[in-house]
């Protein structure tokens, strides 16, 4: 009785929302490079399910990644230095496309290009591909030796997203790094040279340390941490980015949970993406949907969209000012 | 989203030394799939510490599910703490499984260093049944109190040499003291091994010296387990190759042990 009450209850739930002209059935995608195999392994009726999928970024040659060891669990999460490892655009068109083509679930492919000309490349190889509804241009990773990365600067951000929106019909993502001062500018950029969205965030740049050998433990000294450990400070930046861009934000960074989904919805995400999770709890994208669905339904809420930036900030506003006044009266 | 996730059941949990133990979970679907020198992939609990699953070969199938672990970080040491009916969240049998010896093989040698002996009692339960295989078992251990199943090996056939770091049984030394034990034929011997990488490289060595084809269970740190996130990578002729996913197992010939 009351499963079926739900299940009424989800058939009017409207769960869809959008990217540019690109519509997805739900605000729930799996986050690149943590998602992989699904045809051998995973159930694709419950795949199926999700808004969308982000495979491993693809660069335009291949690359083989970063020497071991690349990742190192910590603290509620992990470290990681893969490196971008690919097979490049046309190994990945030829032999990997094809099976997550034959899911049905919409594909975001994320490309990253050394040069302006390359994202261009690949955003060309990518149109009009079947179930390719949009471009993530990964302006973001930190483990490719790089002293600075295009979503550290505003107008590099500027130049690439121009460069890609100019020469592709697909929506383009702009994927941002939070290792920098204030992600909003970033967003901001990206949002004036015609971004249909902004995703964020990429990892923290981060290191760990094997104190009996004195050495990094990871192969590229440096790497990425993910997790739920970075949560609080992505809903932060998602929180931050909100406040200055009108498209929409795809939020990831620690989403383990539905209640984790939604602290990024609340903050102004109109979709969430499950990243490291899957490698604790592979079902957690799902259960992330079915949780999302479970709280519209207590709440009364009808449409996803009534929710996204729905935080309530009256008090909070106050508490932020008063604390900023704080620290002026301090500096002073 | 995995068809190969659940929740089982703790059987056993037993302390063989300190340590030491072994794990058996009633999980009938995995005894009815599993390879030998495939793995599990075990959340030791819920919550965020430790933050990975763990991966464990499969050491036995038969009636229930067994692994073998050393107690070596907070993981194996959340797992040593279940007891009988604990529900236990695992992820498998994933990765690529030892391969049957190749046609014309007389002789199959196990080189086992530690608790990389754990895929090689699985791996005999399945040879035993092939006729006219000679089993040879060269198993390292710290001491006499490390030294496991050696009753099991024995009665699946296997001709068992153990060396000991302290000779408190068998040979005094390393695992590689005791390749003398056995009379090599590139033509009909063929190698398993599994164990610190500076024991599987000496197998290596061994294996080129006498032109010996054979393969390696390799082990790294791991996130997935799936072949999606292409953290567990190690070195081999091929490149970089996850073990998770292109492994465990590989050939040996193919894997670069880094020193």
């Amino acid at each position: 009785m009351l499963a079926s009450l739900l299940l009424n209850g989800n058939d009017m739930m409207n769960l869809t929302v959008n990217i540019g002209m690109a519509k997805f059935q739900n605000p729930v995608a799996v986050a690149s490079g943590t998602f992989g195999h699904a045809e051998k392994y995973y159930d694709l009726a419950e795949v199926k399910k999700l808004g969308a999928v982000v495979p491993k970024t693809v660069t335009l040659n291949a690359r083989e990644g970063n020497p071991p060891r690349r990742i190192v669990e910590t603290p509620s999460g992990m470290l990681n230095a893969i490196g971008i490892e690919n097979p490049g655009a046309d190994g990945f068109i030829r032999d990997k496309l094809p099976p997550l083509q034959k899911i049905g679930v919409p594909l975001i492919i994320s490309i990253l290009g050394h040069t302006d000309e390359e994202f261009v490349t690949l955003a060309e190889k990518f149109q009009g591909r079947e179930n390719v509804s949009a471009l993530e241009l990964n302006l973001s990773c930190p483990n490719l030796g790089k002293k600075t990365l295009v979503a550290q600067d505003p107008e590099a951000t500027r130049r690439v997203v121009a460069a890609v929106k100019k020469n592709s019909r697909l929506p383009v993502i702009a994927k941002l790094s939070p290792n920098v001062t204030d992600i909003a500018v970033i967003a901001r950029a990206a949002e004036e040279a015609g971004a249909d969205a902004v995703s964020l965030i990429n990892t923290f740049s981060a290191m760990v340390i094997d104190v009996r050998k004195r050495r990094s433990v990871l192969g590229n000294f440096t790497g990425g941490l993910s997790g739920p450990a970075i949560r609080p400070m992505a809903v932060y930046m998602v929180y931050q980015a909100a406040q200055k861009v009108k498209i929409p934000i795809i939020a990831m960074g620690g989403i383990m949970t539905a209640d984790d989904a939604l602290q990024f919805i609340l903050a102004g995400a109109t979709m969430v993406a499950v990243g490291t999770a899957n490698f604790i709890n592979p079902r957690s994208p799902v259960e992330v949907l079915e949780g999302i669905k479970m709280y519209m339904s207590k709440n009364k809420v009808t449409d996803i969209k009534e929710i996204i930036g729905s935080l309530r900030t009256g008090e909070a506003k106050k508490q932020e000012t008063r604390s900023r006044e704080g620290n002026t009266d301090a500096e002073r | 989203m995995p068809k190969l996730q659940n929740i089982y059941r703790v059987v056993s949990n037993e302390k063989l030394c300190p340590r030491f133990y072994r794990l058996c979970f009633d999980a009938p679907s995995i005894v009815r799939k599993v390879q030998p020198g495939q793995f599990v992939h075990i959340r030791a609990r819920d919550g965020l510490e430790p933050f990975f699953r763990r991966p464990f070969s499969v050491c036995r199938a038969q009636k229930y599910v067994e692994i073998f672990y050393e107690v070596v970080g907070p993981g194996t040491g959340v797992l040593s703490l279940k007891k009988k009916g604990d529900p236990l969240d695992v992820l498998g049998p994933v990765g690529r499984p030892f391969d049957m010896p190749p046609p014309g093989i007389k002789q199959v040698v196990m080189i086992a260093g530690g608790i990389g002996v754990a895929p090689f009692l699985i791996l005999s339960d399945v040879l035993k049944k092939k006729k006219k295989l000679e089993l040879v078992l060269l198993y390292g251990g710290r001491t006499k109190g490390h030294v496991f199943n050696m009753k099991e090996f024995r009665s699946n056939g296997c001709a068992a040499h153990v060396a000991t770091d302290d000779g408190s049984v068998g040979t005094r030394g390393r695992v590689d003291k005791l390749f003398a034990k056995i009379n090599p034929d590139p033509k009909t011997t063929f190698i398993y091994t599994c164990g610190p990488n500076p024991m599987m490289a000496a197998a290596q060595k061994f294996a080129r010296q006498h032109g010996i084809r054979g393969q390696a269970a390799c082990e790294e740190v791991m996130a997935c387990a799936l072949g999606a996130c292409l953290g567990c990578s190690i070195r081999t002729t091929k490149g970089f190759r996850t073990v998770c996913y292109d492994g465990p197992v590989f050939d040996l010939d193919e894997v670069i042990f880094d020193s």
